[in-house]
């Protein structure tokens, strides 16, 4: 590893800040209502990227665990809201906890397997999470004739409430609301997985991933970092969950589908497993791609599967690797 | 003694399909170590072939079965020319493989969406009826289920263990460096070996569908099932994990029976993890079998 922290940490929170004085910004050009909705999409699906890289690019643990995660905040913050009554804003919080329990409870399970292992289990674990939803008929209760469960079922939960922007800011600018929300979970988080890089945490995953052995003999804990890396950055993954509830005000079993999963997993692949800038470069292209197709829709899955085969098979660094490379030539000559 | 026989039943039913779905993705492990995510898909693939060769090109019911095989190899072939052998020489085989097999999964299901709709199929490889064992009623399709997985899983033996293909296989899972330097043309083994496992995929989706309506998601949760029988067997352990599938398929069947369907996979899950945290490799499985 070459040692110019000192360049790197100027260069990272240059670029962490410009963007998010760009995106801060956006809204007063005059966008559309949907290109500010798709941008606040963005900062939802963007966040879950960055956390998911860290356990998946950087600490290079295979779990496809991510959307349980981000569902289990989801659905702690509406169901908090919905059976308690307490505001969003808090229950979104305890969403982020809720998942960092969930990621604990992963991460250890996880601990004495090696790399498919992991893939196999996590993936168990959101496919039985949502199965379990889909199949909760059981009465939890009754608002005249209709039934509800506890979990909402196949049709999901709704009417749980928001955050409120409507009110403070008027039923024109609430959509503003969210977004500046969401810009600020998505820089929050962007944030935290830098820190984490250069903190000890991230120095010991570097070791293990360059000389697993000698880090071992140096007294380095594969599973202590890796419960803790798991437990870190499930909160800001179940924190997005919990605000895509108060954005969308509802919260439904298809965000644990295969093709969601595989969605992100593309934007990861695509911006660069594993690299800083990776997560936002690959969510901003893939949504674009997914804007373009959207008018026909049935090859939407089709074009994304496709995209992440073509990237893994050629491209192997992403978006990011390929603009290294492309700076690097330039510099050098 | 009634609800025993029922539980019998229907658990070697399902126990026979997972023990074939599942040797296909022990095979492709023990060879390849990949984990093929696709084979939920080849799964329906084979449900497909079927469906067509049977439905559309009017085919008698019986053929039906053996048209799959045809199927599977094609798929097979695909995910060879398309995916692996860009991939196996790599050091990040193991992360990419999966990531584009999913892929592969998606595009495919979505592509059969187009073809056949989403709508749900009947398997045309089906008798109806069946004989009864005091007051339960065994259905002729689980005969016949069980019946194709002996043949299948006996011809996968024999294949492996008495032909000269079997022997550059086995070659090639103990030591790929090593079968490479004894001549063993390793490219051509991975592809062999895709072949069967996709022609093998294919049958046990024929039975698959048999079972459970065919449409183009169905492939997934039987996949992942598969997948716990071939973690708790050990992965890439055949024998093994033919075991496992039926103890699997009993157990569940016990579960649904006793605590409601929707508690099946989820036990099977928990039972994964217990076997995962006190055995990592498996009940057969050995630590040693890791490619480093």
């Amino acid at each position: 590893m070459r040692l110019r922290a000192p360049f790197t940490l100027d260069r990272d929170i240059g670029i962490g800040l410009a963007l998010v004085a760009l995106f801060a910004a956006i809204p007063w050009l005059g966008p559309s209502k949907y290109v500010v909705s798709q941008i606040t999409l963005f900062f939802i699906w963007a966040t879950v990227v960055t956390q998911w890289n860290l356990i998946f690019g950087f600490a290079g643990i295979f779990s496809l665990a991510q959307m349980a995660v981000f569902g289990m905040g989801a659905y702690t913050a509406a169901m908090l809201a919905l059976y308690l009554d307490w505001s969003l804003w808090g229950t979104m919080f305890l969403g982020g906890l809720m998942s960092v329990l969930v990621g604990a409870i992963v991460g250890a399970a996880c601990i004495r397997l090696s790399g498919p292992f992991v893939a196999l289990l996590t993936l168990a674990v959101a496919v039985v999470m949502q199965q379990m939803i889909v199949t909760d008929f059981e009465c939890f209760y009754k608002q005249g004739m209709t039934c509800y469960n506890f979990t909402g079922g196949p049709r999901g939960l709704s009417r749980f409430g928001d955050f409120n922007f409507k009110e403070w800011l008027g039923y024109g600018n609430r959509h503003l609301g969210s977004y500046y929300l969401g810009l600020v979970i998505l820089a929050a988080a962007t944030a935290f997985t830098i820190v984490v890089k250069r903190s000890s945490m991230g120095l010991a995953f570097v070791a293990l991933r360059d000389n697993p052995v000698l880090a071992k003999t140096r007294g380095i804990s594969r599973s202590k970092y890796q419960i803790l890396i798991f437990t870190l950055s499930a909160f800001f993954t179940g924190l997005a969950g919990g605000f895509y509830a108060g954005h969308f005000r509802t919260v439904s079993p298809p965000i644990l589908d295969l093709s969601i999963m595989l969605f992100l997993l593309t934007m990861m692949v695509v911006g660069g497993l594993g690299r800083r800038w990776g997560p936002l470069l690959g969510c901003a292209a893939i949504m674009l791609i997914d804007d373009a197709l959207k008018d026909a829709a049935e090859w939407r899955m089709i074009g994304i599967g496709a995209i992440s085969i073509l990237f893994i098979l050629v491209v192997k660094g992403g978006i990011a690797g390929f603009i290294e490379l492309a700076v690097g030539r330039l510099r050098r000559s | 003694m009634d609800s025993l026989i029922q539980i019998v039943v229907s658990g070697l039913t399902i126990g026979a399909t997972y023990a074939i779905s599942a040797v296909g993705l022990a095979l492709i492990w023990g060879v390849l170590h990949m984990l093929n995510m696709a084979h939920g898909t080849l799964l329906v693939i084979g449900g497909y072939t079927s469906f067509v060769a049977v439905n559309m090109l009017g085919l008698p019911w019986y053929l039906g079965l053996p048209a799959s095989i045809v199927g599977g190899i094609a798929s097979g072939a695909i995910v060879f020319y398309v995916i692996v052998r860009w991939l196996y020489r790599h050091q990040s085989f193991e992360i990419g493989i999966i990531i584009a097999t999913v892929g592969l999964a998606i595009v495919v299901e979505n592509l059969l969406v187009k073809a056949f709709t989403a709508y749900p199929k009947k398997q045309p490889f089906f008798v109806d009826g069946g004989f009864r064992i005091s007051e339960i009623l065994v259905p002729w399709q689980t005969l016949i289920i069980i019946a194709v997985a002996v043949v299948l899983v006996a011809a996968l033996a024999w294949l492996i263990l008495h032909t000269g293909m079997g022997r550059a296989i086995r070659a090639t899972t103990q030591s790929p460096e090593a079968a490479r330097l004894m001549g063993v043309p390793v490219g051509r083994v991975y592809l062999q070996v895709l072949l069967i496992a996709g022609a093998v995929a294919a049958i046990s989706g024929v039975c698959l569908t048999s079972i459970v309506p065919l449409a183009p998601h169905v492939g997934g949760t039987p996949m992942l099932k598969a997948f716990i029988v071939c973690v708790i067997a050990g992965l890439g352990n055949l024998p093994g994990t033919v075991l496992a599938g039926i103890v699997l398929g009993l157990f569940e069947s016990a579960v649904e029976y006793g605590a409601g369907a929707r508690y099946g996979f989820p036990a099977m899950l928990a039972l994964v993890i217990i076997v995962l945290i006190w055995r990592p490799y498996g009940v057969f499985g050995r630590a040693d079998v890791t490619r480093v």
